[in-house]
């Protein structure tokens, strides 16, 4: 290398960190700026200021968030919610994908289309018609009765993505385990599925986190506020503090947001794979 | 691939030979997708068409079919501000994550090929802001663009000596904020798909391209991105279909206004039927949207078939 090519290169990658901080500043400052309002009084809220650093710190939002008789509920129905939905999902989205990926059955191509065709349908179509349905039945403001929803609607994306998994693990591993004498079912539970266990964990956190942030299906089958899911709860609590007191807000948001993002910290690298796998596949 | 499948295809075909017809063997499997995808997709969906043909509403039981509620809808003279306004705001929000998306995958890429510090750390938060509920990011833009004293943007400009801006007051400035927080939002899907497909990039076009003297915009133009445009077209169609079904962050940042300046088409099918109790004309537009979303699979499928070709 040159000596004018290897100052040209620190001059790019000079450039390259001017790029990095400006995406970092973009994306993270109203996070921060969040948090540091979630930290501050009601009379430093107030005073117009660029400084992050809150003048007198204080956790006295959180603990009024927290003590507050929905909030709590709030962020135990959204896991419920998710728990359900993620884990229905694994158990619709396993078997079908595997089919997929290794059955030959008439119109085999036709059906995976239609599996990717119901991920395009926005549950705000299908919402309309369920609440009139689930009205007349007497289920509306169920957490299972909308949980089973929450599995519907994460399926399709499920089964897309671990169908692409499975076609990447070797069919000699079922053949073998069946010339043993094997059924498939056994095949796929004891053979298949173990191997799997990294795609299954990266799927399933992926759905916990999409049932995280669903918002039109619980804001429409759910309605007593002791049922509600944070996502939907936010907004009777924007409706309450937004005007008085942005702290508590803001603390809200900090407790509403911190789960999905501690769970997709921890398992990034998961993530990141199998996304791109599902997605560049689909 | 093709010989793997091919070969699946002839055991198989050996395998069900001569037998009596059973039931095939993938039903079991499928059996528990296949009654979810007809009690919550294909009967909501038949009946959202059926309702739009009808005068039903929430406040009443019974209706009657009718082709007024279709009529209602397309004469409707706001129907075209809603229209131009989702156009605006799907074409803008794609654009930009596509641009921004492109230019982080880059770079982010150009950082861990030079072993730079803070890669991960930049794509990290990125991802963050994907991953948060709409109506969260609605609240957190709703308070970094206030006009009052906590609004942040408002803050920097006090600080460097300039007026406030009403970022969610003016009808204008409305649009560009909801569009700038929805980009914030889904630029970190476009990053993912892009920064994979860059991966695949054959290294040896930019050797030759750069001995012929090509300047960096070049490169990136004739040897980078025809190199991943399957993956840009699929990319670009699955954003549209996201942006176009985007609503719950428009609801908490600015609530479609001000004067309905951000009522975006599924935000007018949200509020025709929870504000207005209008199931007809919800319906009616859940349709328009699902016309569009059904429009854009097929183009997708046909992008990805095309390429597979």
């Amino acid at each position: 290398m040159t000596a004018g090519s290897a100052r040209r290169a620190r001059i790019d990658d000079g450039l390259n960190y001017l790029g990095l901080l400006a995406v970092l500043l973009f994306f993270g400052i109203p996070l921060l700026w969040i948090l540091s309002l979630s930290l501050r009084t009601q009379e430093d809220i107030l005073v117009t200021t660029v400084n992050p650093v809150p003048a007198s710190p204080t956790l006295s939002n959180y603990g009024e968030v927290l003590s507050s008789a929905q909030f709590p509920r709030f962020l135990v129905n959204s896991a419920l919610l998710s728990a359900m939905g993620s884990l229905g999902a694994m158990i619709v989205a396993a078997p079908a994908a595997y089919a997929f990926s290794r059955m030959v059955f008439r119109g085999r191509k036709g059906l995976l289309i239609a599996v990717l065709a119901l991920q395009m349908i926005s549950p705000l179509v299908l919402a309309f018609p369920l609440y009139r349905y689930f009205a007349s039945l007497g289920l509306l403001d169920s957490i299972p009765v909308t949980g089973l929803v929450y599995v519907a609607i994460l399926m399709p994306l499920a089964t897309w993505m671990l169908k692409g998994f499975f076609d990447g693990i070797p069919t000699e591993l079922d053949d073998a385990a069946m010339i043993d004498g094997a059924t498939r079912w056994s095949a796929f539970r004891r053979v298949v599925l173990p191997v799997a266990l990294p795609s299954l964990t990266a799927v399933f956190v992926i759905a916990a986190l999409l049932a995280w942030a669903e918002f039109v299906v619980p804001f429409i089958l759910l309605s007593d506020p002791s049922n509600l899911p944070i996502s939907v709860g936010i907004l009777n609590f924007q409706g309450n503090y937004a005007t008085n007191s942005t702290g508590i807000l803001a603390a809200g948001s900090v407790l509403a947001i911190a789960p999905a993002i501690l769970l997709f910290v921890v398992l990034q690298r998961y993530i990141v794979g199998a996304f791109v796998a599902g997605a560049l596949k689909g | 691939m093709t010989t793997a499948s091919a070969t699946r295809v002839g055991r198989a075909a050996r395998a069900q030979g001569g037998g009596r017809w059973s039931p095939p063997e993938a039903l079991p499997w499928l059996a528990p997708l296949l009654a979810l995808a007809t009690v919550f997709f294909l009967w909501p969906v038949l009946n959202v068409l059926r309702l739009a043909f009808t005068d039903s509403t929430l406040l009443r039981d019974d209706y009657a079919y009718t082709l007024q509620t279709f009529e209602q809808v397309l004469s409707d003279p706001s129907l075209g501000k809603v229209l131009g306004v989702t156009g605006i705001f799907v074409a803008a929000s794609v654009v930009g994550q596509l641009l921004l998306g492109l230019f982080i995958a880059l770079i982010v890429q150009r950082a861990v090929a030079r072993k730079l510090h803070g890669a991960v750390l930049v794509r990290s938060v990125v991802l963050c802001a994907w991953v948060m509920p709409g109506v969260l990011i609605g609240v957190v833009w709703q308070i970094v663009l206030n006009e009052g004293p906590f609004g942040l943007v408002n803050s920097v400009l006090a600080e460097t000596g300039l007026a406030p801006v009403s970022w969610l007051s003016d009808t204008k400035l409305a649009v560009v904020s909801v569009v700038t927080a929805n980009i914030w939002r889904g630029t970190a899907f476009t990053m993912l798909l892009l920064y994979a497909a860059l991966h695949t990039v054959n290294r040896e076009l930019y050797d030759a391209a750069r001995v012929d003297g090509a300047g960096r915009l070049r490169l990136l133009w004739h040897v980078t991105l025809p190199q991943i445009r399957p993956v840009l077209l699929v990319n670009v169609i699955l954003i549209t279909i996201a942006t176009l079904n985007t609503f719950d962050m428009i609801l908490s940042l600015t609530g479609g206004g001000p004067a309905q300046a951000t009522e975006v088409l599924a935000l007018r099918t949200f509020n025709s039927v929870f504000v207005s109790f209008n199931l007809a004309a919800g319906c009616v537009f859940a349709v328009f949207l699902l016309l569009a979303s059904l429009l854009l699979t097929v183009v997708y499928r046909r992008v990805l078939g095309q390429e597979e070709r």
